[in-house]
């Protein structure tokens, strides 16, 4: 019997076309619309937890409220055996990398050692050299690099290309780094820039400055000392796993016996990356936005094809009088209506996944480049905006096109149950 | 007379209107034997749709009792009532009525489909019934493609494939012109005497009346007349 209606449903278009080109239109914006926020949202996350957050943060308290000053005195020192505690006491999927963040007055001598151009710099030591460091992997160093190669050598740095641009500095070039040492002192120290990178962020590739962490530690006089020890999950790991681990860490972190060298006054936190820059206000507003959205679409897609049910019921109120008239039980006629509406839900919500995700993908793979518009900005985002094709995304897509579509099958269809089959009857033959 | 298979008690009913009730039967009784080919005549109003309707098991009555086959419909659930319709009533109109997205063939197998018949086991069935009332070679065209007496015919066909006990045909023939209306009285006068189907008009139409075997008049929700085609009174 499915067959034969449905053989039906596909010769009318009146009663397949329209509703079916809602519930594709609908299911194409949210997946595309979805695609699009999780992309921007999630690279936003992933560049800012590479580049600066971590998924988890391990940070002396007193460095973390004066982070904007780089206080280096306030970094933490035995680094081995922080990493082990670290290690010990988190969960096993996270990766831990040590970083010292500092700032410096880059110089640029001319062929007589004197000045040529000079400005403040942001830099960040990390493992650059080590074989197993991932933090060349993390950042997309090799493929952000413009031109020259990755540090091999003692007191070689990568510099932001348009850093180098302003400067004026090109590979090869030998540059001084002032600054403030560990213990307060002035440090004088050279460099060779080994390579030029596009970080694909606007606010970095201005002013970003990236050291071996060894070399970093040299210069700053902070031997076996880093700034922040930055936690990294598998991809896949939810946002929500990030607080367990913190909330459990923070709970060890007051039974732990703190290594010799450390300060009397130093206290070590565990942050989230929810906890950094504000981060996790804006990602309970995007759920809520997206949640705004994917409601917001639902809802129309429900109530064009509630609409499109009663047309479509006029239309066909012929056909019911007929089908009652000729046996067919109410509730049969009922659900034979919420399978049409299942089958055009299930088609409209293929194409419409199709195209929405075809969209996502195509986004996904080449990108929207938008660096003109971030170029001022200061945000973490990188220049080229690219969507995510998710699983989540075609479930925020598919179920409300064929809820929809079964949902304003029905409601039209509450016009039937309303009716008696004579008043039907009566009506057919008046139709 | 031949077996009842309808009988019809002292049957009232009521339509409310605004306040008003509307008296659309007044106390008829009747029966109507297996193969019947009779007509209820009589003017707009006098009932003749809402007697169809209740021996249909459409509608029920206000007071009184429809019996077929000494089964009560009163006592039928709505369920009960919808495969009563299925299995024993075949319905003809007035303006056909036919699926326009489904082909003459596929409207002639509706009712089979929706008595759960499968397709495979019945289309043999449903092309002689095509073939009986002469449409075999229009059985893969769309009632848009046919003229209203083949669409009629169509509809008849529709009506018997499921070898009903009894047929309700109401005005069959009201949007024929008389030689359409002439052969289809014809038609189903031979798969009357074929399928042993009785068969009740409803119908203003004088054509219909000189090819049925008896008239029920209708005046005023009541019957005024019940004669046979000898001109002989049916007792009721």
């Amino acid at each position: 019997m499915i067959r034969f209606w449905f053989r039906g449903l596909m010769r009318d278009k009146s009663r397949f076309l329209f509703p079916f080109t809602v519930v594709a239109v609908g299911v194409t914006l949210v997946v595309a619309l979805v695609g699009f926020m999780e992309g921007v949202f999630m690279g936003m996350i992933d560049m800012t937890s590479n580049l600066d957050s971590g998924h988890l943060r391990l940070v002396n308290k007193a460095f973390y409220d004066e982070e904007h000053l780089r206080p280096l005195d306030r970094a933490l020192a035995n680094q081995r055996e922080t990493h082990d505690w670290l290690v010990k006491h988190s969960n096993q999927e996270v990766d831990w990398s040590p970083r010292i963040r500092w700032r410096a007055i880059l110089d640029v001598p001319d062929e007589q050692g004197e000045t040529r151009s000079q400005t403040p710099v942001m830099g960040m030591g990390l493992d650059l050299k080590s074989p197993d460091s991932k933090e060349i992997e993390r950042l997309r160093l090799k493929s952000s690099l413009v031109e020259g190669t990755l540090p091999k050598g003692i007191n070689e740095m990568l510099m932001g290309i348009q850093l180098a641009e302003v400067l004026d500095v090109s590979v090869g070039q030998s540059v001084t780094l002032l600054g403030q040492s560990f213990d307060g002192g002035m440090v004088a120290d050279n460099y060779k820039v080994a390579g030029l990178v596009r970080f694909g962020v606007s606010a970095m590739d201005k002013k970003m400055v990236l050291i071996d962490l060894t070399d970093a530690q040299n210069t700053f006089y902070m031997e076996g000392m880093v700034t922040d020890w930055l936690g990294y999950f598998p991809p896949s790991t939810d946002f929500d796993s990030y607080e367990e681990v913190k909330l459990s860490m923070s709970a060890s972190l007051a039974d732990w016996t703190p290594p010799k060298d450390w300060a009397k006054d130093d206290a070590p936190i565990v942050l989230s990356i929810r906890d950094q820059q504000n981060i996790g206000a804006i990602m309970d507003k995007f759920r809520v936005i997206k949640g705004f959205v994917v409601g917001t679409f639902t809802f129309l897609m429900v109530l064009v094809l509630w609409n499109a049910g009663i047309l479509s019921g006029i239309h066909r109120y012929g056909e019911m009088g007929l089908r009652l008239a000729f046996g067919e039980p109410h509730w049969k006629l009922i659900v034979a209506l919420a399978i049409e509406g299942l089958w055009i839900g299930i088609l409209g919500s293929a194409a419409g996944s199709l195209l929405g995700g075809g969209f996502s993908w195509y986004l996904q793979e080449v990108g929207l480049n938008m660096g003109d518009s971030f170029a001022q900005s200061g945000l973490m985002i990188n220049d080229v905006v690219r969507a995510r094709v998710t699983v989540g995304g075609f479930i925020q897509g598919i179920v409300p096109g064929v809820f929809a579509s079964v949902a304003g099958t029905l409601v039209a269809s509450m016009a039937i149950f309303q009716r008696s089959e004579a008043n039907l009857f009566r009506e057919l033959e008046a139709g | 007379m031949s077996e009842t298979l309808i009988t019809l008690e002292r049957v009232c009913k009521l339509y409310q209107v605004g306040e008003e009730n509307f008296t659309a039967l007044n106390d008829v009784s009747l029966e109507v034997g297996k193969g019947a080919f009779m007509s209820f005549v009589g003017p707009s109003g006098s009932g003749k749709t809402t007697l169809l309707n209740l021996i249909g098991g459409l509608d029920r009555p206000t007071t009184g009792s429809v019996l077929f086959q000494g089964a009560n419909l009163e006592n039928m659930s709505r369920n009960q009532l919808a495969a009563y319709r299925r299995k024993n009533i075949g319905f003809i109109f007035q303006t056909y009525n036919l699926l326009p997205v489904y082909s003459v063939y596929e409207n002639v197998l509706f009712p089979l489909i929706l008595n759960g018949q499968k397709e495979n086991d019945v289309r043999t069935r449903v092309e002689e019934m095509v073939g009986k009332v002469g449409l075999r070679d229009q059985i893969n065209k769309k009632p848009a493609q046919l003229s209203g007496g083949q669409c009629q015919r169509v509809a008849i066909a529709r009506a018997l494939v499921k070898d009903p006990l009894l047929i309700l045909a109401d005005e069959p023939t009201a949007n024929l012109d008389s030689e359409n209306s002439r052969q289809i009285l014809e038609l189903m006068l031979e798969l009357n005497r074929e399928y042993k189907a009785a068969v009740i008009f409803s119908t203003h139409d004088e054509k219909v009346t000189r090819f049925v075997r008896r008239e029920v008049r209708l005046e005023d929700g009541k019957v005024s007349w019940d004669k046979r085609s000898d001109g002989t009174e049916v007792e009721s």
